[in-house]
């Protein structure tokens, strides 16, 4: 995947948002921000489809489970790859959602989150 | 436990950071948290940038690499003239590992939003592992106090646990205000003098630490050219030993056969006795005859604030005592701290830490009364001496601590500091009488809490073959009868207390009446 890839940023935190943001642009992605899922949403029917869709768990107006649930009713959206971030174990987000690619738990380190960026994208197709 | 490069996902545990400040640590209760966000402040010449600077050039020895942002403090070519003659000063680590950037133009073109920016790039693109910003009041200055300032100060933590970089913000507020990054800061430390009369001591107070405990209270420090020094609290890092404290079962030769079977076999052992008596009656001779038992199994330590060593040396050489041999073969340490200004904990410290580096057995504290020269809080001693002595006790050691006495020649003899004799498991008096022109020296055990003993009064003289104590002094009776013109009684022993319980004020530990 080329570095001019597209990233959707679903986060709440507005910290941590403008600073994935910041990383990801300074690695040569483009990237979108939204700051629920319901606004996720929006971003994914405005279009264009992002690469990549980085989103937290625990969010307000739409969590996390519901736009990730959302996105797998979507034929277009559905294989767009997903990384969930959440400050709870793995376990307890295994419970309500699949399908994501990887699970981060925050507090995150960023190096490593960038570096799992260029992983999933150069290792995910549309169609995988 | 430090940080998987590979692996996004942040433990459950967060690593610590050694701050390479002696005594911080323990203050912190293990140093920083790591990607923990950390306000340093206090007056200006309170040390801050020393501290910070102390921090990141210490860990620049472990691999790490910091990042010194100013906005409108000190100009970098002035703080290097004045780190230099700092000796955890290294300019061979500048730049690659301590870097120094000046973040003016961003707060002063763009705002906090510039400032914050820069902070993140310059934090990711150099790899720091720690983060100095001087120059909060400058920011807030600019930013004002409001919204904007939690707003960044939010950003540098999460900025901070994102990267795994442990910050400091640098300020000259004072106390524990609520302003924003007060509140939103993950530990808050300051720096402040306190002065008493002409002196001036230093104190460190962590006002807050999240996630982690911490030392309350203030905890003196000291700024050499070795950087800062914290003295955590002794009756707060102390507050329990650190060992169980093993109860007495043995008994440890005084070095003085005569008063060991007035002690009924020796001074029970991990005990502290106190030898109280006036100036010249013969404590710091018969702690030299105590100190020169000392052997391979059971070092000693002579921890002084009046006689020097030379004198001491000198002063055993006369009563047949080679403690200069002893020295030589290592069964002595002799340490003095002549009464200055030195910190009441500091002197604490080194004596603990001289105890734990020979594992000392045999502890001559000469005396308590130049702690007392050292607390500027009098009122701080008996809870200082009591957490001292239990970690002594914890150590397995046994103490004998002089206890100058003012009264040269007195029918009562009162303990100038109260309660001080609670402490003591054994208690020894030490005195001069006069008897038809004559002074004669007289020893008597107080109290031993550990068994019998013989409550004799006993008359000793000091020779060239140490300190010989004699029979029972039968003139007693006489010298009361002439000094108070009353019947004569012997030397009543003040009742030992036994629940540690503070000791009435001036209180008298011998008496003839």
């Amino acid at each position: 995947m080329s570095g001019m890839a597209l990233v959707l940023i679903v986060e709440d935190e507005f910290a941590i948002a403008d600073m994935l943001e910041m990383a990801l642009t300074d690695e040569g992605y483009r990237v979108v921000l939204a700051a629920n899922g319901r606004q996720g949403l929006d971003r994914l029917a405005e279009g264009p489809l992002p690469d990549l869709v980085i989103s937290d768990y625990m969010m307000p107006v739409l969590d996390g489970v519901g736009f990730l649930r959302a996105m797998q009713r979507s034929e277009a959206q559905r294989h767009i790859p997903f990384i969930v971030m959440s400050s709870m174990p793995e376990a307890n987000v295994r419970e309500l959602i699949s399908g994501y690619i990887a699970f981060v738990r925050k507090p995150f380190q960023l190096a490593a989150l960038v570096r799992l960026v260029a992983t999933s994208l150069s290792t995910s197709t549309p169609d995988s | 436990m430090e940080p998987n490069p590979d692996e996004p996902s942040g433990g459950d545990e967060v690593a610590r950071v050694a701050s390479f400040v002696p005594g911080l640590d323990a203050v912190l209760c293990g140093g920083f948290l790591q990607g923990g966000l950390y306000m340093i402040q206090g007056d200006p010449g309170a040390g801050k940038t020393i501290l910070a600077s102390q921090i990141i050039y210490g860990q620049a020895t472990q691999g790490g690499r910091a990042l010194f942002i100013t906005v409108l403090g000190e100009s970098h070519g002035r703080m290097m003239v004045h780190l230099r003659p700092m000796l955890f000063f290294d300019p061979a680590r500048i730049p690659e590992q301590v870097a120094y950037i000046s973040a003016y133009h961003a707060l002063d073109a763009d705002g906090l939003k510039g400032l914050a920016t820069l902070i993140r790039r310059e934090v990711q693109t150099r790899g720091a592992t720690l983060l100095v910003l001087d120059g909060i009041s400058a920011i807030e200055a600019k930013a004002g106090v409001g919204f904007e300032m939690k707003r960044f100060t939010h950003e540098l933590q999460t900025l901070a646990s994102a990267t795994a970089c442990t910050m400091f913000l640098l300020t000259t507020a004072t106390g524990a205000t609520g302003a924003p990054e007060h509140t939103m800061v993950d530990g808050l430390i300051e720096l402040r003098h306190r002065h008493y009369g002409m002196r001036n001591e230093r104190r460190l107070i962590i006002h807050k630490v999240r996630g982690s405990g911490f030392l309350e209270g203030e905890h003196a420090y000291r700024i050499t050219r070795e950087g800062v020094t914290v003295f955590p609290r002794v009756e707060s890092m102390l507050a329990l030993p650190t060992r169980r404290d093993p109860a007495p079962r043995k008994r440890m030769l005084s070095g003085i056969a005569s008063l060991d079977n007035m002690l009924g076999g020796g001074i029970p052992t991990a005990t502290a006795t106190t030898l109280a008596g006036p100036s010249g009656a013969g404590k710091t001779t018969l702690g030299l005859h105590f100190l020169t038992a000392s052997s391979v199994a059971e070092p000693g330590l002579l921890f002084g604030c009046y006689e020097p060593p030379e004198r001491l040396r000198l002063k055993a050489a006369t009563m047949g005592l080679d403690l200069a041999a002893a020295e030589q073969q290592g069964d002595v340490e002799l340490l003095w701290h002549p009464v200055g200004e030195y910190i009441l904990d500091e002197l604490a410290h080194r004596l603990i830490s001289a105890v734990r580096r020979r594992d000392v057995k045999r502890l001559v504290i000469d005396g308590i009364s130049g702690f007392q020269e050292a607390a500027v809080e009098p009122e701080r001693i008996v809870r200082f001496w009591s957490a001292l002595s239990n970690e002594l006790r914890a150590l397995g050691v046994t103490t004998l601590q002089t206890l100058e006495i003012p009264e040269l020649i007195a029918s009562e003899v009162r303990v100038p500091v109260d309660g001080l004799s609670s402490l003591a498991e054994v208690m020894v008096l030490m005195r001069y009488v006069e008897l038809r022109s004559h002074l004669f020296r007289l020893i008597s055990l107080v109290k031993v809490r550990e068994g019998a003993f013989d409550p004799a009064v006993r008359e000793f003289t000091i020779t060239d073959a140490g300190m010989i104590i004699g029979q029972p002094f039968e003139g007693i009776g006489t010298v009361l009868a002439e000094t108070t013109g009353e019947a004569a009684s012997t030397v009543a022993a003040a009742a030992p207390s036994e629940d540690g319980a503070p000791a009435a004020p001036d209180e008298i530990i011998g008496r003839t009446r």
